[in-house]
């Protein structure tokens, strides 16, 4: 019955089991990728699995900071797309590729 | 099985099934293109949890300015194929899975072990009484939303407000140095 009761009562630990997963996949992309798009992209997952845990909090505990800090989360997220994509085009201009090993003759 | 129910395995499939595409895809427009899916599944799940005004926000922003800036890069990079899509080495390869183990591991565990408490409810808080009042009467809490930013928040708010504009000049600054992006060097 508990499996039956776990499928049809939806409540905050479906949200944080989601959020867990969409982080966890994120953190795989991060790790395991060579583009450096595809690494932003998996950052934007994973900031996006912890806004959806601040959001189901904020919901299930009757609190609108958790709101709040999503709107944070998510300013911070379009400065560092922006300031990442600079530094990708960057890399880019010089080595004609957007591989994670030129990340290391950045500087100079 | 409620509406709800429903909604919230439907939307679940919508942000997990791409948000793996945009991982195992080879080619980075499809991760974009993928990714772009994720974010609307995203949306709808604020959406679900009566945070209608973040929703709204999550598509504009999202969807709207941080997707097309990075399909805009992508197209300045005409990057066709993926050469050496994931990283080499068998061992380190290994090691990097297992840490990816580790951590939705702990997240299950850490998920589990919350099971047990399901809520931290401040009751009787004038806060939760004012929220409950608003859900009770299906108002969307755009107004306490705004008066909490507004009001308790205001510093972060102001301090965001300067950090963007340090972000602008310096994405500016940075991708024009040497040229700009169509340098030719």
């Amino acid at each position: 019955m508990q499996e039956i009761s776990l499928l049809l009562a939806v409540g905050l630990n479906h949200y944080l089991i989601l959020s867990a997963i969409l982080f966890t996949i994120g953190l795989s992309g991060v790790l395991l990728r060579r583009n450096l798009i595809v690494v932003m992209m998996s950052i934007e997952l994973m900031l996006n699995a912890v806004n959806i845990s601040f959001v189901a909090f904020s919901k299930y505990n009757y609190n609108p900071e958790g709101q709040v800090i999503v709107f944070f989360v998510m300013t911070i997220a379009a400065a560092e797309a922006a300031v990442g994509l600079a530094i990708i085009v960057s890399i880019f201009k010089r080595f004609k590729e957007v591989n994670i090993r030129f990340f290391e003759h950045l500087k100079g | 099985m409620s509406m709800d129910t429903v909604l919230f395995w439907f939307l679940s499939l919508i942000v997990i099934v791409p948000a793996l595409a945009v991982v195992l895809l080879s080619n980075p427009v499809y991760s974009a293109l993928s990714l772009v899916m994720t974010m609307v599944g995203v949306a709808a799940v604020f959406a679900t949890l009566n945070a209608y005004f973040l929703a709204g926000v999550q598509l504009i922003v999202y969807t709207g300015a941080v997707m097309v800036l990075f399909v805009m890069v992508l197209m300045l990079f005409d990057l066709k194929h993926d050469l050496q899509t994931f990283s080499r080495g068998k061992v380190s390869g290994f090691l990097k899975i297992a840490g990816v183990g580790v951590m939705a591991g702990l997240l299950v565990g850490a998920i589990s072990l919350a099971t047990k408490k399901p809520s931290l409810i401040v009751e009787g808080s004038p806060l939760a009484n004012e929220l409950a009042a608003a859900a009770a009467s299906g108002a969307d809490n755009t107004k306490i939303l705004a008066e909490n930013l507004f009001l308790r928040n205001m510093l972060g708010f102001e301090i965001l407000g300067v950090l963007l504009l340090v972000i602008a000049v310096g994405t500016v600054a940075l991708s024009r140095s040497k040229g700009g992006t169509h340098a030719r060097d």
